[in-house]
């Protein structure tokens, strides 16, 4: 990918419609590698993370051209090792970071800006069964039914295998506030499920949808089973989506990747990064 | 708590209003006394048909299982949850709900998007030219295509778009996010870096065209940028984003061979680099940096991996043209570098060197312009020239190549769907001589590439998508 950006579309844009606005250059910090990306209401401000500099970025809502943001969370105290994923919660006020390397779950005040340190750390890693996806994996909170959900998997010697390799074909979904060495209260796996490399994660926290995008392997061109699915957060074990939005060409998605919601409108929204589109589908089931 | 009895179905979907009724009856009901016209009107209602919900009677709730329906406390600072549910729409159909019992089913829908937003048109990333054979080869991203034109094409304003002589595309290719591209000038061979996903160097013949498998490919790390080759050497060069390095190879390496040499550490001053050039009269390798940087735990050794960064060490460095012998390997830092305010570097792209005349050529993405310094320079230096301006038609430059046997400058612009040629030496706000365009005039280039990640701001009803 050789231009970061954060481009900015009207909800209805469509074909070869431009961006309203676009987040870009020196200025911005930005660079590639921006798997999640959150905007808060509350705030009015997007959240996203530069994996190569080891930062998280708070740009305001309205942010244009080659603007700065408005707070920056990088430093030694911060512990951020290569942040390519994040979630915000807006009714607790934190910003989750899932961490690759370090195989845990960084968690900040929403409005930290500089060199802080997280208020706490959700561990992995072996001895505690699961690990986060590498590279980051996505993640989300349910602050109704107090979840959060993260891409990962388990380890251990009887762990089912994914054809395309265990790493992140795994929803774990733990206490909102979990700390420490906590393991997952239920975990959603296995060949039924079809999840074999989630991405972006969001959950519909009214009615506790976890809505995944499932692309299968990135370094696969066109992989088989892609697919937008809608998993409960209550289900566990091995269980198929409760809805899924297969990528097919009838259906206008072939890698999707990205997820958001248009609550307003019923809308589930999807990036594909096969087709280097922006993909919308009506989605009332879960609204 | 209490539940109210409803005098119609769909109680989950409207508990939340009941609530509030239920906690206003109770407040009647509990009340010290009420007044004798309220005990009237609330009687007379209860008999009377309204056609909208009404308060039937006030019973305590059960206790609450955890699978049972749930009335979860959210506090009031929780303005998006609520802004959330009031924007649901109420002619719509009833919604599910997770928590709304044990049965389960799985259905998947045939369900065509209602709107998609793409670019249709190629977006040039990369540019080389084959001056043996007067062509000049173009790398789109958007498509995943190698487009190859002749080198006199110039879209006329009124024509939609030039089509190319060739185009390499297709599923056996084996390419996608295409950014960096070399020509053997002798052979006409073309080298396409894949960036992302398929983490590869392709070699296709000049001819090749259509969906084509390569003639060879060599497996690279992801994130593989910057291409440039030593002829005399028969060494080919690589630059790497991150974690951050140049890649040494055997002009003709294949498959997964390894390295002749790379170059990285904490003290190359390489930071998120991208592209790269050779001096090969004065034995100089010349590199483009991002800027964004971080330490590695190892110090240099393949092959790393992103969790053996320093947790905390991540910092943002001025962007950089960093000077190495050509020779380099190892944690080697640069000879020089030039950097600071003046250099107005800024995403510092794709570089050309042009060995005759001792310069450098820097697509500069960010500032929609050519910057060209002396590969002497260093430090914080203003360039000797730079083009840019409205009339040169540069948006948003990533690919950059000086044609010496012509005495050109051609530059892939991603932002306009164009390549655009100029005189070696052009500067300022000059025109291009002439205009390779794929899209119509006035079409601006979406550059949505590799889109990892999608949102939207329920405020201004505008969807956000980083690439």
């Amino acid at each position: 990918m050789a231009h970061p950006q954060i481009a900015i579309f009207a909800r209805l844009a469509k074909g070869g419609d431009t961006p309203q606005r676009v987040i870009y250059g020196q200025t911005s910090k930005l660079s590639r590698n921006m798997h999640a990306v959150r905007y808060g209401e509350t705030r009015d401000e997007i959240y996203i993370t530069n994996q190569f500099a080891q930062s998280v970025l708070t740009f305001r809502g309205g942010a244009d051209g080659q603007e700065a943001p408005i707070r920056t969370i990088q430093g030694p105290k911060t512990l951020l090792e290569n942040p390519g994923t994040l979630e915000i919660d807006e009714v607790n006020h934190e910003i989750f970071v899932p961490q690759p390397g370090s195989e845990n779950v960084l968690v900040f005040p929403l409005t930290a800006n500089g060199d802080v340190a997280p208020l706490r750390i959700l561990q992995g890693g072996r001895k505690n069964g699961w690990t986060t996806a590498r590279p980051a994996g996505g993640i989300a909170v349910d602050p109704v039914h107090k979840v959060l959900v993260v891409a990962g998997t388990l380890t251990g010697d009887e762990v089912w295998q994914s054809p395309y390799g265990n790493n992140r074909e795994s929803l774990l979904i733990f206490d909102r506030s979990a700390k420490g060495d906590e393991k997952p209260l239920r975990v959603i796996r296995g060949p039924n499920t079809g999840m074999h490399a989630i991405r972006q994660i969001q959950i519909q926290a009214t009615n506790g949808w976890i809505v995944v995008g499932q692309m299968t392997d990135g370094e696969i061109a066109e992989p088989e089973g892609t697919f937008i699915g809608v998993w409960s957060v209550k289900d566990k074990g091995d269980v198929p989506p409760r809805w899924k939005i297969e990528g097919k060409p009838s259906n206008g998605i072939l890698k999707p990747r990205g997820i958001a919601f248009d609550p307003k409108h019923k809308e589930v929204i999807t990036a594909d990064m096969r087709l280097n589109a922006v993909v919308t589908f009506y989605f009332p089931e879960i609204f | 708590m209490f539940r109210t009895i409803l005098g119609r179905s769909g109680l989950s979907a409207v508990i939340p209003i009941a609530i509030i009724i239920a906690a206003g009856g109770w407040v009647l009901l509990a009340g010290k006394e009420m007044r004798p016209d309220v005990k009237a009107s609330s009687r007379l209602a209860q008999r009377r048909p309204t056609g909208v919900l009404k308060l039937v009677s006030v019973e305590p709730l059960p206790e609450m299982g955890l699978d049972g329906e749930m009335c979860e406390w959210v506090p009031a600072s929780s303005r998006s949850r609520l802004v959330a549910f009031l924007h649901q729409e109420r002619s719509a159909p009833p919604a599910a709900s997770a928590t709304a019992g044990e049965s389960r089913t799985s259905v998947t829908l045939e369900r065509p998007a209602v709107r998609t937003i793409r670019d249709l048109f190629p977006t040039f990333t990369a540019v080389a030219v084959d001056v043996q054979n007067n062509e000049i080869v173009l790398q789109d991203e958007n498509l995943f295509q190698i487009m190859v034109y002749d080198r006199l094409t110039d879209t006329p304003l009124t024509a939609t778009m030039s089509e190319p002589k060739r185009v390499i595309s297709g599923p056996k290719t084996d390419v996608e996010f295409n950014c960096g591209v070399y020509v053997d000038p002798r052979t006409g061979d073309i080298y396409s870096v894949s960036n992302d996903t398929l983490r590869n160097v392709t070699v296709f013949s000049r001819n090749a065209s259509g969906n084509v498998r390569p003639q060879r490919q060599l497996s690279v790390p992801i994130r593989t940028y910057g291409i440039a080759v030593s002829e005399a050497n028969e060494e080919l060069f690589l630059t790497v984003q991150g974690p951050p390095m140049v890649l040494v190879h055997n002009k003709y390496a294949e498959g997964r061979a390894k390295p002749l040499r790379v170059l990285t550490g904490n003290s190359t001053g390489l930071a998120d680099p991208h592209g790269i050039g050779l001096d090969t009269k004065n034995g100089l390798l010349l590199v483009s940096n991002y800027g964004n940087a971080a330490d590695y735990r190892d110090g240099g050794v393949l092959p790393r991996r992103d969790h053996d960064m320093v947790p905390g060490s991540g910092r943002y460095e001025p962007p950089s043209i960093s000077v190495y012998p050509i020779q380099a390997s190892g944690d080697t830092p640069p000879l020089r570098t030039i950097q600071g305010a003046r250099t107005q570097l800024n995403w510092p792209s794709h570089l050309s060197v042009d060995e005759e005349h001792g310069e450098v050529y820097v697509a500069n993405d960010g500032d929609d312009s050519i910057l060209v310094f002396r590969v002497t320079d260093r430090g914080n230096v203003a360039p000797i020239r730079v083009l840019k301006g409205p009339n040169t038609q540069i948006k948003n430059p990533s690919g950059v190549f000086v044609d010496a046997v012509n005495d050109e400058l051609v530059v892939s612009n991603m932002g306009n769907h164009r390549a655009t040629v100029y005189g070696r030496t052009a500067s300022g706000d000059a025109a291009p001589i002439r205009t390779i365009r794929t899209a119509p005039e006035g079409k601006p280039a979406l550059m949505i590439a590799n889109p990892g990640a999608v949102a939207y701001d329920t405020k201004r009803d505008q969807i956000i998508v980083p690439n």
